[in-house]
């Protein structure tokens, strides 16, 4: 009789063991409902594998995920996975509640081999604090049928730049479109010319901004003397606006992401006549950049069970089989961080890619000199929040070209400023 | 009598239809862009009707969103929020405006004063009362965030109501022996119903526009309001034109048809014997 209560008992506690699942409440701002869809596929497959662990999408939008989250901190209901960009991870950071991943990141790192540009921006202070998923990277567009009427080969130089954006511009199209916008997207295509100018690093070693130099002044005035061929409304620009006068026509050239998905949906081009180039850069110099978002993951939960459950379903995305579908959810825009990944045919076989592999093999193979401002060096400062919050690289981009301040006066005023947001 | 002043006339429809222009241009060009094809949307320079007539946005808005939930969760909040607000804001203002009370002034002042801060001011705050209260991802704790915007500025409008009525018709109902309340549902509310009207199209319409709350205190996609389940269709480094025209019409006809056409009644019904011949 006693043996017989015992077994019950063992069976029960077993049951009970193989019953006990393990919530997973993930944030993510990939808010467009494809790719909603997609990592839901993902996610259903995930915990169709693995009974134990149910993972559960819950998505929020880029415009307000900041506060939303350090709201939920505050409160203790903060998702158990967060997806994050540099800065933010920084931000969340400050709020104890980011977990380090670094024995994670440091197997996935010997399975897959993340880029440099990707795993930098999170690795400091000895830890690293959210996991690489997606990279995205940009690049000088262009369309090869208006360059090839006009007798003009690809830019790789800003001279040769320079020349084709005048010879391009008619009476009734700019030679090329660049945001003087008060915007994130501003500050990004500054960014790729401080790079090239050989201003990218914006910090000193003890945490001293340093953007105030020759370098700095230089990229200003260039972006100054390219502005004339651009748009007049390109002051108020965002990602948006620019691909749509891209796909217009209205521009033939443009500092992007990507256009492709727009170039193949609004436009009745052929994909032969999307071209893609790197940034070029001053030709003395010769230094190839760009900037380079690393998209990654925050595990929010101090929980062992759950953190485990985060982990493993974050090594699960980027397996070579699944990781490509990941990408996907937005294909040509959202590119490999891992060695593996930038192989993987699940990545390549989209019909998308497929149809545009030429342009794409480009931003993939720009993502290896991929840079972003405040995370250049290996060591961050907590000051780059405020300095990216407040968009300050796009705010001497106005001083220029709307208030028509010198590039030097624009880029001293630029330095007093950083100073005063990170002191 | 005198003549009418022929230019003064043409001055006068010139005015009237430059007024209509600028007031249904940007009507005109959301729903003429969401009839265009995605090439037709973005040409340049643009073309005034669509060359090419689609109903593909449309098509592509129903298929990629829940469209019925969002209309569905939106019609809650406005609704309980309005009728809220009006029953609120009409006893309070009847309260500050009509007794004597001390420190109504001061109470006053209060009310109007949470109006002056910006709302996205209080979202960590309020976040956190959402949560003590279990009302995240509850389409209450919109309600509740609403009322507390729209009832204080309601009570200030209604001011101006309330003091067109005059006293002594809450004296002759007393003298014919009415009690407090009903003075209120037999005297005073029949003649505030322009008043009850004009409290519950603004409450209406600033709810149905209301972003930052539904985007924090709703976390389940099949909850969410239109303006921030429609929001998912931008993204952030690509728009497409056609689409996002096509959201912005759908967002905005349940209003304007429930203004159009039942908001008519809506206002006549309350408006009724509001003023005696």
């Amino acid at each position: 009789m006693g043996n017989r209560i015992n077994f019950v008992l063992v069976v029960l506690l077993l049951g009970g063991f193989a019953l006990a699942q393990v919530d997973v409440r993930l944030w993510h701002m990939e808010q467009p409902p494809h790719r909603v869809d997609r990592v839901q596929e993902l996610i259903d497959a995930f915990n169709a594998a693995n009974p134990d662990i149910e993972v559960v999408q819950e998505v929020q939008n880029w415009g307000d995920v900041i506060p939303k989250a350090l709201s939920a901190v505050r409160a203790r209901v903060q998702p158990d996975i967060l997806f994050a960009i540099p800065d933010f991870t920084l931000t969340m950071k400050a709020t104890g509640a980011v977990q380090p991943v670094t024995e994670l990141a440091n197997n996935l790192h010997q399975q897959h081999g993340f880029l440099d540009a990707a795993i930098d921006p999170y690795s400091y202070q000895d830890e690293v604090w959210a996991v690489p998923l997606y990279g995205m990277v940009q690049s000088l567009w262009y369309r090869k049928d208006v360059l090839a009427e006009a007798g003009i080969e690809p830019p790789t130089t800003w001279e040769e730049l320079l020349a084709a954006a005048e010879a391009l511009t008619t009476e009734d199209r700019y030679g090329i479109g660049i945001p003087g916008s008060k915007s994130l997207y501003a500050d990004q295509v500054i960014y790729n010319f401080m790079i090239t100018a050989g201003a990218k690093t914006i910090f000193n070693d003890d945490g001293s901004i340093r953007f105030d130099t020759p370098e700095t002044v230089r990229a200003f005035q260039y972006y100054h003397d390219l502005f004339q061929f651009s748009p007049p409304d390109s002051v108020s620009w965002i990602w948006g606006d620019a691909e749509a006068a891209f796909a217009s026509g209205r521009v033939p050239m443009i500092i992007q992401f990507t256009t492709i998905t727009t170039f193949d949906q609004q436009t009745e081009d052929l994909p032969a006549n999307l071209g893609v180039v790197p940034i070029p850069a001053p030709a003395e110099l010769g230094e190839r950049g760009n900037i380079y978002y690393s998209n990654g993951a925050m595990v929010l939960t101090g929980d062992p069970a759950k953190k485990a459950a985060a982990e493993k379903f974050l090594a699960y995305l980027l397996e070579p089989d699944n990781y490509g579908r990941f990408l996907n959810m937005e294909p040509a825009l959202f590119l490999p961080v891992t060695a593996d990944g930038q192989e993987a045919e699940s990545f390549w076989n989209d019909p998308l890619v497929v149809e545009y592999e030429d342009q794409v093999r480009t931003m993939v193979d720009n993502s290896a000199y991929g840079a972003l401002f405040g995370f250049t060096t290996g060591q961050v400062f907590d000051g780059i929040g405020p300095i990216s919050a407040q968009n300050l690289l796009s705010q001497v981009v106005q001083r220029v070209l709307v208030d028509g301040d010198s590039p030097e006066d624009a880029v001293t005023w630029g330095q007093a400023q950083m100073e005063a947001a990170t002191r | 009598m005198r003549a009418r002043n022929p230019l003064r006339s043409a001055g006068s429809w010139v005015l009237l239809l430059l007024i209509v222009v600028l007031v249904f241009a940007p009507f005109y060009w959301i729903g003429s862009s969401s009839f265009k094809t995605p090439p037709d949307v973005i040409k340049y320079p643009p073309s005034l009707f669509p060359p090419t007539w689609t109903l593909q946005n449309f098509q592509k808005l129903f298929a990629s969103t829940d469209y019925p939930s969002y209309l569905t969760s939106s019609l809650f909040i406005a609704l309980a929020t309005t009728l809220i607000t009006v029953t609120l804001a009409t006893l309070a203002a009847y309260a500050i405006y009509r007794l004597e009370f001390p420190g109504r002034l001061t109470i006053l002042r209060l009310m109007v004063g949470t109006y002056v801060f910006p709302s996205i001011l209080l979202l960590i705050p309020l976040f956190q009362v959402m949560v003590q209260l279990g009302l995240i991802n509850s389409l209450w704790s919109l309600v509740v965030a609403n009322v507390t915007f729209t009832a204080p500025f309601s009570v200030w409008l209604m001011r101006a109501f309330l003091e067109s009525i005059p006293l002594e018709l809450e004296e002759a109902a007393a003298i014919d022996g009415a009690g407090f309340f009903q003075t209120l549902g037999l005297v005073i509310l029949p003649l505030l119903r322009p008043g009850l009207a004009t409290i519950a199209i603004y409450t209406f319409i600033t709810v149905w526009t209301e972003f930052p709350f539904a985007s924090q205190f709703i976390i389940d996609d099949a909850k969410r309001p239109l303006p921030v389940g429609l929001a998912a269709i931008i993204g952030q480094y690509q728009i497409d034109w056609g689409l996002l025209a096509a959201g912005a019409v759908f967002m905005a006809l349940p209003v304007v048809i429930l203004f159009a056409f039942v908001g008519r009644y809506f206002v006549e019904g309350l408006t009724t014997g509001a003023l005696k011949e």
